[in-house]
C-alpha cells in the first residue's frame, strides 16, 4: 500500500502557486488511482493559508516545516524540510512540482531518504495498481513510461500538466515537522531576486501565448538592409500588446557572438529547443523561425501553432504548424500591433 | 598584435587532415614505430627522450569527417588490416552484387547528343526485350572489369575515418586534434618548416576582435599535407611551388550524396552496388549502394565538363532518386544524412609536387584518385601507407626530411607501387568528356580495354572556360528576352534563376514529400547539422568585385551544397554565411570567371575555416 | 582564498543535439539507435561549467581544475580531443555507456567515489561544478546527489553568474521562474553548482592547452574504470508523433493575415 505526499511550498503570504496546486492534484489523482491515501507536506515561512486552501482536497494528513529559515529557498534547509515531511509523513511517494525550488532539492532529498527520484514527470498513472509516469528524455526529443520498485520515490511534476486543484478552502489542522539541519547549518544566504522589470519582462511562463522570434529578424530584408532596430520595437511592442512570453531560436541567441546585429533585450534564458526551454502555453506564435529547434524542440508543449515564415516549403514549419503565412513577419507584425489598438 | 606574439610549438611530425590518406599514413606510421621487442624506433627531437610527436589537425570538428560513395575493392586497407572484418566498422558490408545500368531520360528534359538521342530510341523500341527495359533504364549485361568491385566493401567514409582515428590515438603515439583548421604551410627559404593554425578571435574579415588569438605556428622536421584536393594547405603549397610541368587540375565532380533509411518494399540485398549514367544529364553519374540496417548511401556526380551553366547538385540529386529506375526501390524511404563533396577527376595529372623538403603530399590532393575505376578512397589510403614506409625508412637510417631524401623513400616508392601504374593507366580515360558524353564514354571504354594503350584525346582548360553564358547555352532553346525576363522577376522575387531555366527547360517540379524529398534548406537541417563555430574568419572569399559584379551566371550560387553563397539584394558580390558551409568546395571551380591577374584560377578563394562536419554517416 | 580552490566538474557526454535520435530496446536496455555512430559532444551545459571553472580557476592562484567524465571509453577520447583544446584540466574518466535511459544515482555514486578519490581532495577548498541538467537524461538530479554523497550541502542550480568577493564570499545567481534570477551567498568552499550557459563564451581552441591535457587525458583514459549502471523499469520508449495538417496561407494581404492572426491570439 503506497503512502503518498504532496510537498507543497507556499509563497511570502502563505498562499499556493499555480505549480502547487497542480502538484495537489496530481497527487489526489495518483492516490485515487492506486487507492491510496496522499498527504501535504507544506514548506514555507508561513504555511496555514495554504493548508486551509488545502483543507478540503481529501488529503488525509497536513505536515508542514514553516520558519524564517524557511523563507528562503535553500539547498540545505529545503533539503532537510523535503526529507523531514516525507519522513513525518511516512512517505512512500513523494510528489512535488518542478518549481525552480523543489528541483533544486528533491533528488537530493531523496538521497537522504535512501530512495530514487525522478524529474519533470509530465504525466503520472496507476496501472495494475503500480504507479506509473511519463517523462522526457534527451531535451524531449522522446518520451518513456516508466515504473520503480525502490521506495521512497520521489518525482516533481512539470508545472502546467494538471489542471490545478481549485476546491473550496477550509481549515486544517496541521502537524509541524522540525527538520534537522545538516552539520554546519545554513551556510547560504539568499540576497535578493533579481528581476526584469516593465519592457524587459518578457519571459511570462503563465501567458496565453508563446511568441518566438527567430534568426530571420536579424537577416537582410527585401530592401537590403537589416533591420535589428525596426525588428526589436515590434517585438516589444506586441509583447507589452498581447502579454506573450517571448522565447527565441539559439541560432539568434548565437549571433552575439558573431558581431551581428542583435537584439538587445535577448538571453539565454528566452532560448527554447535543444539547449533551451520547452515552455508550456496554450498558443504558440513563431516568426522568422526555420529550422528544427524552434518548431519542434521548442513547440514540444504549445498547443495550436501558428508560423509567420517567407518560405512556403519550411519543412519545419510544415507539419508542425496548424497554420503557416508565408508572409513578410515585418508587415504582419506592424498590422498586427496596429489592429490590437 | 604583431606575429612576435603568435605562439609557435614543435612538433616531429605534423599532419594536415585527417582523412583516409592520413588514416594509412598514420595506422602504418605508429605501427611501425614500436619495434617487435616494444621499443621505439626513433625518439624525438623536440622532445628527447619521448617518443616522436606526430600531431594532425583536421579542420571538421570531429574525425569522421568526409564524404564519399563508398564502394571500394579496398586493396590497399585489407593490406593494413588483414582480418579486416566489416562488423566491426558501423555501416560495413561486402559487396554482394552489382549493376551498372543506362538511365534514359524519362521526362525529355536532359541534354542529350543527336547520336544519343537515336540510340535511346533503339533501346526503347527494343524496351521489353532488354534487361529492365520498359522501365526507361537498360542493365548492362556485362561490367568491364576495371569497374568491378567485387570483391569489396561498401561503407561510410564518415564512420571509417572514425574508427581508424580511435585506432591510431589508442595507440597513443599520434594526436589527432579535430576542429583546428590549419591555414597553410609555413615556408622558409623553399623549406617547408610546418603550419600555421588559422586565426581565431576575428570578424568575418579576418580582423582581429576582443577575444583574438593568433593561429600558432606547428613547427616540424616533416610536414604532411593530405588536407584534400579543397584544402587550403595543399592549395596553398601548389600556388607557391607550381604543379610539375604538364600537370593541370581542371578536372573536378560535385558528388551529392544521401543515406537513406530504405522502405520496407524494397527488397535490394545488402551489399548491392548500382552505377547509373544517362540522367538527369548524360554525363551524371549515380550510385546507390545497400549498407547493413536497411540503409542506403546514394548520391550524383556533377562533373566540371558538363556545360550546363544552369545547374544545381541538389535538383540534379532529386530528379536522380525519382527516376522510375530508383524511385520504385526508394519510394517512402527517409533520408537520414546528406551531404557533398568536391572531387578531384584531373587524377595523376593532377598530381602536385609530390615531395619537397620538409613535405609530402598524399591523398586525393597528391593526384591519388583513379578516374578510370572511379575510385579514391583505397588510393589515398594506399598513399598514405606508401609515405609512412618512407618514414620509417628515414627514420631507421636518421636521414632528415629533405626533399632528395623524400624523393628517394617516398616518391620513389609511390612510382614503383601498384596505385601509380594503375594511376598511368587511368591518366586519359576522360579525356573523350570534354567532346561531348558519347565520346567520353567510348574514351574510358577504350583506354580500360586496352589499359591505357590507347585513349580518346580532349581539350584540357580551366573548369571556368568550359562554361557559356546562360543565353549561349539556351540558345535554341528558350529566347534570350524570355531569359532576360525570368531573370528580372527571379531576382525581383528572390527566386533561383537556374530553377526557373530548369523550369523553362522541361524539368519537372519535385513534389515534397516531407521525408525523401524536402526542400534543399530542409536537407541540410535534416540531413546533418549546419554549424561551424564563431570567431573564424569568412574561409570563401570573391577575389574582385567587379568580376563578380559583372558576372550574370552566378553558377557559385546553384551550386553551393549548402546554401551558404546566396544572391546579395544589392547585387553584384554574393553573400556568404559561414554557418552554412560544408566545404564542399564547390564555389572553387563553378566560379565562371577566371580572376583578373591570374586567368588560370576562377574568382573564388577557399582559405582555412572551422567546421563543415555534416554528418558522420557519410 | 590563498591555496586556491579544487574545482571538479562533472560532464558526460551526449550525442551531438542537432543529430537525429531514436530510441532502441537493446540487451542492455533502452539505448539509442546508433548511438556509437553518432558525433559526441561534451554535455552543453557541463562545457559552460567547465568553461566557467577553467576561468576561475585562472584567476584564483592556485586553483586545479578536474574534470570527472562518464562514457564509452572510445567515446571519451574522441570528445576529449576537443574538450582538451579548451580548457585546461586533468580528466578522470569512467568507462560506462553515456546514455540518457541511465540511472542518475547510479552515475552519481560512481561520480562521488571518483571524487572522492582524487589524491589530495581537500573538501574545504572543494568547489563542485556541473551542468544543471543534462542533454540526455534531463532529470537535474546527478548533481544533487554527488553534492549530497559528498556531504556538499550549499548547492545552486541554473546557475549562470559566481563571483568570488572579498573573504572569498560567493556570490551565485540562479535562474528561477520568470526570467528572473535568486541571488545568494555563501561562505566559501564546499558548494556544489548546477550550470546554465554561464556568462563566458565558448573558448578558442588553443593546441598548447590540447598539447598539455594530452599528457594526462591518455593515462586516465586508459585508466578508465568500467562502471555497472542500472535502469528503470521502462515499459516504453517512444519518439513523439504529433505530425499536423498544416493550413498554408500564401498570397494574402497582410491586413487579412494580421487580422486572422489577432483573432486567433484573442479568441
Amino acid at each position: 500500500m503506497e503512502t503518498i505526499v504532496c510537498i507543497v511550498q507556499t509563497e511570502g503570504d502563505g498562499s499556493l502557486a499555480k505549480a502547487a496546486l497542480e502538484a495537489v492534484a496530481c497527487a489526489k489523482e495518483l492516490a485515487a488511482g492506486l487507492t491510496a491515501q496522499f498527504a501535504v507536506g507544506l514548506l514555507g515561512e508561513t504555511v496555514q493559508p495554504g493548508a486551509d486552501a488545502l483543507a478540503n482536497c481529501g488529503a488525509s494528513a497536513f505536515f508542514a516545516v514553516s520558519g524564517a529559515a524557511f523563507a528562503q529557498a535553500r539547498y540545505a534547509t529545503d533539503a532537510a524540510a523535503v526529507t523531514a515531511l516525507a519522513k513525518a509523513a511516512g512517505a512512500t511517494i513523494v510528489l512535488g512540482a518542478a518549481t525552480s525550488r523543489l528541483a533544486r532539492v528533491m533528488p537530493g532529498a531523496a538521497t537522504r531518504l535512501g530512495g530514487v527520484s525522478d524529474a519533470s514527470v509530465t504525466a503520472v498513472a496507476a496501472a495494475g495498481g503500480k504507479p506509473v509516469v511519463t517523462r522526457w528524455y534527451y531535451r524531449q526529443r522522446m518520451f518513456a513510461e516508466l515504473t520503480r520498485d525502490a521506495r521512497p520515490w520521489v518525482v516533481t511534476i512539470a508545472p502546467g500538466c494538471f489542471a490545478a486543484y481549485a476546491g473550496a478552502g477550509g481549515s486544517a489542522a496541521v502537524t509541524g515537522v522540525t527538520p534537522e539541519l545538516a552539520a554546519g547549518g545554513a551556510r547560504t544566504t539568499v540576497t535578493r531576486i533579481i528581476s526584469p522589470s516593465g519592457e524587459q519582462q518578457t519571459i511570462r511562463p503563465d501567458a496565453k501565448l508563446l511568441f518566438v522570434a527567430g534568426a530571420g529578424w536579424t537577416k537582410k530584408q527585401s530592401d537590403g538592409a537589416a533591420h535589428a532596430g525596426e525588428a526589436e520595437k515590434l517585438i516589444l511592442n506586441f509583447l507589452n500588446k498581447s502579454k506573450a512570453s517571448l522565447g527565441t531560436s539559439k541560432s539568434l541567441i548565437d549571433l552575439s557572438g558573431e558581431g551581428q546585429q542583435v537584439m538587445s533585450f535577448l538571453t539565454h534564458m528566452h532560448q527554447v529547443g535543444q539547449t533551451g526551454a520547452t515552455p508550456r502555453h496554450p498558443k504558440g506564435l513563431a516568426t522568422c523561425c526555420h529550422g528544427e529547434e524552434p518548431h519542434v524542440v521548442g513547440w514540444r508543449f504549445i498547443g495550436e501553432r501558428r508560423a509567420v515564415n517567407l518560405d512556403a516549403n519550411c519543412g519545419w514549419a510544415q507539419g508542425k504548424a496548424d497554420v503557416l503565412y508565408v508572409a513578410d513577419a515585418f508587415k504582419v507584425m506592424a498590422k498586427v500591433i496596429e489592429l490590437m489598438g | 598584435m604583431t606575429d612576435t606574439e603568435r605562439a609557435s610549438m614543435d612538433a616531429d611530425i605534423v599532419c594536415v587532415g585527417f582523412g583516409p590518406a592520413m588514416g594509412g599514413f598514420l595506422t602504418t606510421l605508429t605501427r611501425g614505430l614500436v619495434a617487435e621487442d616494444g621499443s621505439l624506433l626513433a625518439e624525438s627531437k623536440v622532445m628527447p627522450g619521448a617518443p616522436p610527436q606526430i600531431i594532425c589537425y583536421e579542420r571538421a570538428d570531429d574525425t569522421c569527417f568526409g564524404v564519399s560513395g563508398v564502394v571500394s575493392r579496398a586493396r590497399a586497407i585489407t593490406a593494413s588490416f588483414p582480418d579486416f572484418d566489416p562488423a566491426q566498422v558501423p555501416m560495413a558490408a561486402k559487396v554482394a552484387q552489382e549493376k551498372v545500368v543506362y538511365l534514359l531520360d524519362p521526362r525529355g528534359a536532359s541534354r542529350r547528343q543527336g547520336v544519343l538521342r537515336f540510340k535511346d530510341t533503339l533501346l526503347r523500341a527494343a524496351g521489353p526485350l532488354l534487361p529492365a527495359g520498359g522501365e526507361d533504364a537498360v542493365e548492362l549485361p556485362y561490367i568491364p572489369p576495371f569497374l568491378r568491385k567485387e570483391p569489396g566493401y561498401v561503407f561510410s567514409i564518415g564512420q571509417f575515418n572514425q574508427w581508424v582515428g580511435a585506432q591510431v590515438m589508442g595507440t597513443g603515439l599520434a594526436q589527432i586534434w579535430p576542429a583546428m583548421p590549419a591555414a597553410g604551410a609555413l615556408i622558409e627559404d623553399g623549406k617547408v618548416v610546418g603550419v600555421r593554425l588559422a586565426d581565431q578571435g576575428v570578424d568575418k574579415k579576418g580582423n582581429p576582435e576582443a577575444a583574438y588569438m593568433p593561429g600558432m605556428d606547428i613547427k616540424a622536421a616533416l610536414t604532411v599535407v593530405g588536407d584534400g584536393p579543397a584544402g587550403p594547405v595543399g592549395r596553398g603549397l601548389d600556388q607557391a611551388l607550381g604543379l610539375p610541368p604538364g600537370n593541370f587540375q581542371y578536372d573536378w565532380a560535385l558528388g551529392m550524396k544521401m543515406v537513406v533509411d530504405l522502405p520496407s518494399s524494397c527488397d535490394l540485398p545488402e551489399g548491392f552496388v548500382l552505377h547509373t549514367f544517362g540522367y538527369p544529364e548524360p554525363d551524371i553519374f549515380g550510385f546507390l549502394y545497400v549498407l547493413p540496417g536497411r540503409v542506403a548511401s546514394l548520391g550524383v556526380f556533377v562533373p566540371s565538363w558538363l556545360r550546363a551553366p544552369a545547374r544545381t547538385g541538389y535538383r540534379y540529386l532529386q530528379h536522380f532518386i525519382t527516376h522510375p529506375y530508383l524511385y520504385k526501390h526508394l519510394k517512402g524511404g527517409r533520408m537520414r544524412s546528406w551531404g557533398a563533396k568536391s572531387l578531384l577527376e584531373a587524377g595523376r595529372r593532377g598530381e602536385p609536387r609530390l615531395a619537397g623538403d620538409g613535405f609530402a603530399r598524399i591523398g586525393e590532393g597528391s593526384g591519388t584518385t583513379n578516374v578510370l575505376t572511379g575510385s579514391g578512397v583505397d588510393e589515398a589510403w594506399a598513399s598514405g601507407v606508401l609515405l609512412a614506409e618512407g618514414v620509417l625508412e628515414l627514420y631507421k637510417a636518421d636521414k632528415p626530411f629533405t626533399k632528395e631524401n623524400l624523393d628517394a623513400a617516398y616518391v620513389a616508392r609511390r612510382r614503383a607501387s601498384t596505385l601509380d601504374q594503375e594511376a598511368r593507366v587511368a591518366e586519359k580515360a576522360r579525356d573523350g568528356f570534354s567532346q561531348g558524353f558519347v565520346q567520353g564514354l567510348a574514351g574510358m571504354t577504350l583506354t580500360g580495354f586496352t589499359k591505357g594503350k590507347y585513349n580518346l584525346s580532349g581539350r584540357h582548360r580551366p573548369p571556368h572556360e568550359n562554361v557559356p553564358s546562360i543565353e549561349e547555352y539556351y540558345a535554341g532553346m528558350i529566347p534570350a528576352e524570355e531569359i532576360k525576363a525570368v531573370r528580372a522577376r527571379c531576382e525581383a522575387a528572390g527566386e533561383s534563376l537556374h530553377d526557373a531555366l530548369m523550369d523553362r527547360a522541361g524539368w519537372p517540379k519535385i513534389e515534397y514529400d516531407g521525408q525523401l524529398l524536402v526542400s534543399h534548406q530542409d536537407a541540410l537541417l535534416l540531413g546533418g547539422k549546419v554549424q561551424a563555430a564563431p570567431g573564424y574568419a569568412d574561409h570563401v572569399a570573391f577575389v574582385d568585385r567587379d568580376t563578380c559584379n559583372n558576372c550574370n551566371t552566378k553558377i557559385c550560387i546553384e551550386m553551393c551544397s549548402g546554401q551558404a553563397i546566396t544572391t546579395n539584394p544589392e547585387g553584384g558580390v554574393p553573400l556568404f554565411d559561414r554557418e552554412k558551409c560544408v566545404h564542399c568546395g564547390a564555389c572553387i571551380w563553378n566560379c565562371s570567371k577566371p580572376r583578373p591577374r591570374d586567368r588560370n584560377r576562377s574568382n573564388v578563394d577557399f582559405n582555412a575555416g572551422a567546421g563543415g562536419l555534416h554528418s558522420a554517416e557519410n | 582564498m590563498s591555496d586556491g580552490y579544487q574545482i571538479v566538474v562533472c560532464g558526460g557526454i551526449v550525442p551531438d543535439p542537432l543529430q537525429t535520435l531514436e530510441p532502441v530496446h537493446g540487451p542492455a536496455g533502452w539505448g539509442l539507435k546508433n548511438e556509437l555512430m553518432l558525433p559526441a559532444i561534451l554535455d552543453p551545459w557541463s562545457g559552460h561549467a567547465l568553461y566557467e571553472a577553467a576561468n576561475l580557476a585562472k584567476a584564483a592562484a592556485g586553483s586545479k581544475v578536474w574534470l570527472v567524465s562518464m562514457g564509452p571509453k572510445a567515446k571519451l577520447q574522441q570528445v576529449m580531443m576537443t574538450v582538451a583544446q579548451k580548457a585546461a584540466f586533468e580528466l578522470i574518466a569512467l568507462d560506462a555507456p553515456a546514455g540518457g535511459f541511465t540511472e542518475a544515482g547510479d552515475v552519481a555514486a560512481a561520480l562521488a567515489e571518483a571524487i572522492e578519490a582524487i589524491p589530495g581532495l581537500d573538501k574545504s577548498r572543494l568547489l563542485l561544478f556541473g551542468g544543471w541538467q543534462s542533454a540526455s537524461r534531463g532529470a537535474g538530479a546527478t548533481m544533487q546527489i554527488v553534492g549530497e554523497k559528498l556531504g556538499v550541502v550549499d548547492q545552486f542550480q541554473g546557475v549562470d553568474k559566481l563571483t568570488i568577493e572579498d573573504g572569498g564570499v560567493l556570490r551565485v545567481l540562479e535562474r528561477v521562474e520568470g526570467g528572473s534570477y535568486q541571488e545568494s551567498t555563501v561562505s566559501g568552499p564546499p558548494a556544489l553548482f548546477g550550470w546554465a550557459t554561464g556568462e563566458l563564451p565558448e573558448p578558442p581552441n588553443n593546441p598548447q592547452v590540447g598539447m598539455a591535457n594530452m599528457r594526462l587525458v591518455m593515462p586516465a583514459l586508459q585508466k578508465a574504470k568500467p562502471v555497472q549502471l542500472a535502469q528503470p523499469a521502462f515499459g516504453s520508449v517512444q519518439l513523439p508523433c504529433q505530425k499536423r495538417e498544416t493550413r498554408i496561407v500564401k498570397d494574402t494581404p497582410v491586413e487579412a493575415i494580421a487580422r486572422e492572426i489577432v483573432d486567433w491570439i484573442n479568441a
